[in-house]
C-alpha cells in the first residue's frame, strides 16, 4: 500500500435492496460520513442516508420569476420606450402580445437553472479528479452493483473495521479508495486559471475595439445598410440621360399643402392679409422658425447684428428698424417667399403657416426693441 | 380478451388491468447494458452503409440546392404573390411538429408515470432535436439573406432599433430556440449517467477520453441521483409546458393574420395535437426499424407499439373534430370569405390535396381499431407513412389553398413548386435521417439507467429500508 491517504472504503454489494439493508446497521457502528453510489436512482435511499430536500425548485422558482420579469420588462422598455412603435393599432404598452416571449424565456431560465444548477452548482460536476474515478469499484456501479462508501473525509479512520463490518453486513467485496496525487500541470484549477485568463483577454479586447472604432471611425462596423448600391444626394447617373442622379419633379407639381404664390413684387404684396390670429401657440412656432432658419443673419433679436455680419462684410436688413417695422405683413410675407437681394428665398424651408407666424413673431421682435412703458409687466 | 368469461373474479379483472411488463423474457440489469452499450461505437452493419449513403446523397442534394438558392435568390423557388410562404413554411410546421412526439414522451408522459416510456424515450428525444435542426433551417433559407438572420435577436445596435416583439414571427424565433435549447438540455442531461456507463465499458482509449469529458465525471453519487431526479422531474414539467407552447406559437403566426381560412381560435390545439400525431407517426415507423435491425424486441415490445398506435388513433379522431369544426366554423361564421376558403379546400384547384389529407389524416388511421393491425409490421408501417404525407399536405391546404386566392381577385395564382423546393424537402428528409443514422450508432439508443430503474426487481421491496 502507499502512503497516500484514505479517501473511502467501499463496499459492493449485489442489489439494492441488500444495499439499503446495510445502511441502518453501519451507520449504528460507524461513526463516518456514508455515501452510495447506484447505477440508477433508488427509492428510498435518499432518506435513508438523510440527504435533505433538494433545492432545486426554490433554485427553479426564483430563476423562473427573474426570468419573466426580466423578458416583460425588457419588452416593454424596447417596445415602448426606447424604440416605441404602434404596430397594428396596439397601445405602446401592449403586454399580452409580450406573453408569449415571456413564457418561452421564463421557461429558459427555468429549465437551465434545473439542469446546469444541478450539474454544476448542486453536483460540483464536471469534476474529472473525484477518487471514485480511479476506483475499480465504479465501473461495476455503472452496469449494476451498487456501492457504499465509508468516507474519511481527512479524517483518520480504521479501514480493518470497517471491512470487515461491510462484509458482515452483506458486502460481496470491499476496496479501500486512496486520495489521488496531487495535481499536476494539466490540473482542473489550471484550466480554469487558463479559461478565467482567456475571459478578461476577450472582455479587454473587446474594450478596446469597441474604444478604437468610436475615437478612430476608420473600420466602419456592419454597416450592411450604408455600403447598398445606390444613389447618394447630387452624385451623378449614367442611368439618366441628363446623367444626374436627382430628379426634378414633373413640372406643374404642387406640394402638399402649398398655396401657388404668383405675386412677383414686394410692393404688390402689400395688400395680403395675415391668416393667422396671434395665438400664443403661432408665436411659438414662428419663433422657432426664426431660430432655426433667420437668426444666423438677423440676430436673435432681429437687429441684424451677428458674427456674420464682421467675418463676411453682409449686411442683413435690421429687422427691428422703424422702416421696416413700418411695412405691412404682406410684404415681409414676400421677403420670406421671393428673397431680396443678398437674401435667398425661404419658401422650400417653411411652410404656409411658418411663414405668416414668422411674420407675426418679426412683430414681436420689432415690439421688444421698441418697448412702451406700458409694456412691461407689473 | 376473456371478458366473456363467467369465472370473473375481482382478483382476475385486477389482473387484466395491471399494465404488462416493460420487457419481455428474462433481462437482468447487467445484461441490459451488454445488449444496448455493446453496439455503440462498434463497425456498423453493410445495410447501415446503404441506409447511410442513401440519405446522406438526399441531404447533399439538400446542401446544392440551398447554395444554389442562397448564391441566387429565392426567386428560384415557385414562391410569388400571393402564395409567399409555400414549401419552406410548410416544410418548417412539417418538422417541428415532428419534434413533438419525442418532447410528449419524454416529458409529459414522465409526468404521467408511464413506465412503458422509458424504452423510447432516448430515441425519441434525438428526433426531437434533429426535427428541430431540420425545421430551423427552414426559416433561416427563407429570410433569403441568411448571414443577415441574427437581426433577429434583439441585440443593442448601431441602427437603434429593436424586433418586434408583438409579432408571431418573432415569438416564433423565441419559442423555436428555447424548443431547442431546452431539448438538447434534457437530452443531454438524461444521457449522462449512459455515457457514464460507457466511459467504464470501453477500452478504447480515443473513446474513453470522448466519454469521460462528456459524462462531466458522473459517478452515481446517491446525492447527485437525489439533485438530478428532481431536476429532471422538473425539467419535463417545464417541457410539458413548452411542448403545448410551441405549436401554438407556430399556430399563431397563422392564426393571429388576417387570412380566411387562418384567422382561427381552433388553431393552437389543432396545430398541437397534428404535431403530436405526426411526430407519433415518425417514432413508430422509426422504432419498428430499429427494433428489428438491433434486435430489440425485448426492449422495445409489441406493447409499446401498440401503445403508441393507440396515441395515433386518438390524435386520427381529434383531427377529424378539427377539420369538421374548420368546415362549421365556415358555416356558422357566416362569413363569405371564410366559407369560400373553406370550400377551395375541399372543391377548389387543390381540392386532391385538401381529400389526400383527410384520407390520409383521419380515414386510413381509423384501421388501428383493429387490433391485429395496431399489431402488425405492415398495419403500423401503412398508417405512419400515410399520417407523415397526410400531415405534410395538411400544411399545404392551410397554406397554399388559402393564400392562393387573396382578398383581391386580380393576384390569385397557382402555386407551382419547383425542383429546388422538392429538392430542398428531399434534403430535409435526408438530413434528419442521416442524424438519426449516426445517433444510432454512436450513442445507446435506448435511456439505459432509466430503463434499469423500472426492471423488475431494481427497486427494494419495501421503501425506506428496514423499519427499526
Ligand atoms: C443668409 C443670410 C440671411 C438669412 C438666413 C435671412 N436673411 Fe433676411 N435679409 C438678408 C439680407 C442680406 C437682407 C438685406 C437685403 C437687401 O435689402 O439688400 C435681408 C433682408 C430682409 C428683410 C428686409 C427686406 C426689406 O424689405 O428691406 C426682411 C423682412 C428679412 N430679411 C426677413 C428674413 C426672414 C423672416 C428670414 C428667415 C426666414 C431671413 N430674413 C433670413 C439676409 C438673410
Amino acid at each position: 500500500m502507499s502512503d497516500r491517504k484514505i479517501f473511502s472504503v467501499v463496499g459492493i454489494f449485489d442489489s439494492a435492496q441488500h444495499l439499503m439493508n446495510a445502511i441502518p446497521d453501519i451507520r449504528k457502528r460507524v461513526n463516518a460520513p456514508l455515501e452510495a453510489y447506484t447505477p440508477y436512482p433508488v427509492e428510498g435511499l435518499d432518506k435513508l442516508l438523510g440527504h435533505r430536500k433538494s433545492p432545486v425548485g426554490g433554485m427553479v422558482l426564483v430563476m423562473g420569476i427573474i426570468g419573466a420579469l426580466s423578458a416583460l420588462g425588457f419588452e416593454l422598455w424596447t417596445s415602448g420606450r426606447d424604440y416605441p412603435q404602434v404596430t397594428a393599432g396596439k397601445p405602446l404598452f401592449s403586454w399580452e402580445a409580450f406573453v408569449p416571449i415571456m413564457f418561452e424565456v421564463t421557461v429558459l431560465f427555468a429549465a437551465f437553472t434545473a439542469g446546469l444548477g444541478m450539474l454544476l452548482l448542486l453536483n460540483r460536476l464536471p469534476m474529472f479528479r473525484h477518487p471514485m474515478l480511479r476506483s475499480s469499484s465504479l465501473p461495476l456501479v455503472t452496469r449494476d452493483r451498487f456501492a457504499l462508501a465509508v468516507e474519511a473525509r481527512g479524517a483518520e479512520i480504521d479501514v480493518e473495521k470497517i471491512t470487515r463490518l461491510l462484509q458482515e453486513f452483506g458486502a460481496k467485496s470491499v476496496e479501500v479508495v486512496e486520495e489521488p496525487a496531487p495535481a499536476g500541470v494539466a490540473s482542473p484549477k489550471f484550466f480554469l486559471r487558463t479559461l478565467t485568463a482567456i475571459g478578461i483577454v476577450c472582455i479587454l479586447a473587446g474594450f478596446i475595439t469597441y474604444w478604437t472604432m468610436k475615437l478612430f471611425p476608420i473600420v466602419k462596423p456592419m454597416v450592411h445598410m450604408l455600403d447598398q448600391p445606390r444613389l447618394n444626394p447630387q452624385s451623378p447617373s449614367r442611368y439618366f440621360s441628363d446623367g444626374s442622379g436627382m430628379r426634378m419633379p414633373v413640372s406643374g407639381t404642387v406640394a402638399r399643402g402649398s398655396v401657388p404664390y404668383t405675386i412677383r413684387n414686394q410692393e404688390l404684396a402689400g395688400d395680403l392679409v395675415n391668416p393667422l390670429y396671434r395665438t400664443e401657440t403661432v408665436l411659438r412656432q414662428g419663433r422657432q422658425a426664426y431660430m432655426n432658419n433667420c437668426s444666423v443673419c438677423h440676430g436673435v433679436l432681429g437687429d441684424g447684428k451677428t458674427s456674420l455680419t464682421k467675418a463676411y462684410g453682409a449686411k442683413p436688413a435690421n429687422l427691428v428698424s422703424q422702416s421696416i417695422a413700418g411695412l405691412p405683413d404682406g410684404k415681409l410675407y414676400h421677403v420670406i417667399v421671393a428673397g431680396k437681394n443678398a437674401m435667398a428665398s425661404y419658401s422650400a424651408e417653411l411652410g404656409e403657416d411658418e411663414r405668416w407666424a414668422t411674420v407675426h413673431y418679426l412683430r414681436v421682435l420689432q415690439r421688444a426693441a421698441n418697448a412702451r412703458d406700458e409694456d412691461i409687466p407689473k | 380478451m376473456k371478458s366473456g368469461s363467467t369465472l370473473t373474479t375481482a382478483e382476475s379483472t385486477l389482473q387484466l388491468l395491471k399494465p404488462p411488463s416493460v420487457v419481455t423474457g428474462h433481462l437482468t440489469i447487467g445484461g441490459l447494458d451488454d445488449q444496448v452499450l455493446t453496439p455503440v461505437g462498434t463497425k456498423p452493419p453493410l445495410a447501415w452503409f446503404v441506409a447511410f449513403s442513401v440519405t446522406l446523397s438526399a441531404t447533399l442534394i439538400g446542401i446544392a440546392l440551398i447554395a444554389y438558392t442562397i448564391a441566387t435568390g429565392i426567386g428560384v423557388w415557385g414562391n410569388n404573390v400571393p402564395v409567399a410562404w409555400a414549401f419552406d413554411i410548410i416544410n418548417f410546421v412539417f418538422w417541428v411538429g415532428i419534434g413533438h412526439a419525442g418532447t410528449l414522451i419524454s416529458a409529459i408522459l414522465l409526468l404521467f408515470r408511464a413506465r412503458w416510456r422509458n424504452a423510447i424515450s432516448r430515441f425519441s428525444e434525438a428526433m426531437t432535436i434533429f426535427a428541430v435542426i431540420c425545421a430551423t433551417l427552414f426559416p433561416l433559407i427563407h429570410v433569403g439573406r441568411p448571414w443577415l438572420a441574427f437581426w433577429l435577436a434583439p441585440y443593442p445596435n448601431q441602427r437603434a432599433i429593436w424586433p418586434n416583439f408583438r409579432s408571431p414571427l418573432l415569438w416564433d424565433v423565441f419559442a423555436v430556440n428555447t424548443y431547442f435549447l431546452v431539448s438538447l438540455l434534457f437530452w443531454y442531461i438524461g444521457l449522462i449517467p449512459d455515457l457514464a456507463s460507457l466511459r467504464d465499458r470501453t477500452t478504447n482509449r480515443v473513446k474513453k477520453a470522448v466519454y469521460t469529458v462528456l459524462a462531466l465525471g458522473w459517478r452515481g453519487a446517491s446525492l447527485h441521483w437525489h439533485h438530478y431526479e428532481r431536476a429532471y422531474l422538473i425539467i419535463a414539467g417545464l417541457a410539458t409546458g413548452l411542448v403545448l407552447s410551441v405549436h401554438s406559437v407556430v399556430s399563431f403566426d397563422f392564426a393571429v393574420s388576417l387570412v380566411p381560412g387562418w384567422h382561427m381560435t381552433i388553431f393552437p390545439p389543432y396545430f398541437v395535437t397534428g404535431a403530436i400525431f405526426a411526430g407519433f407517426a415518425m417514432v413508430v415507423m422509426a422504432m419498428v426499424v430499429v427494433r428489428k435491425t438491433m434486435r430489440l424486441e425485448n426492449l422495445i415490445t409489441d406493447y409499446h407499439l401498440e401503445v403508441m398506435n393507440k396515441v395515433i388513433l386518438t390524435c386520427s379522431c381529434l383531427m377529424g373534430y378539427a377539420y369538421l369544426l374548420e368546415g362549421f366554423t365556415a358555416w356558422y361564421s357566416m362569413n363569405p370569405y371564410i366559407h369560400h376558403t373553406f370550400m377551395q379546400y375541399i372543391t377548389g384547384s387543390y381540392w386532391w390535396a385538401g381529400w389526400l389529407t383527410i384520407t390520409c389524416n383521419v380515414l386510413i388511421p381509423q384501421l388501428l381499431w383493429l387490433r391485429p393491425i395496431r399489431r402488425s409490421y405492415s398495419g403500423m408501417i401503412l398508417v405512419a407513412v400515410a399520417v407523415t404525407v397526410g400531415m405534410w399536405f395538411e400544411r399545404f391546404v392551410i397554406i397554399v389553398s388559402s393564400l392562393h386566392q387573396d382578398f383581391l381577385p386580380s393576384s390569385w395564382q397557382i402555386y407551382k413548386p419547383t425542383f429546388v423546393d422538392y429538392g430542398i424537402l428531399l434534403g430535409s428528409f435526408g438530413l434528419f435521417f442521416t442524424l438519426v443514422l449516426l445517433f444510432a450508432r454512436v450513442l445507446p439508443v435506448i435511456a439505459t439507467s432509466e430503463m434499469k430503474m423500472v426492471l423488475p426487481g431494481s427497486q427494494p421491496a419495501h421503501k425506506g429500508g428496514r423499519h427499526e
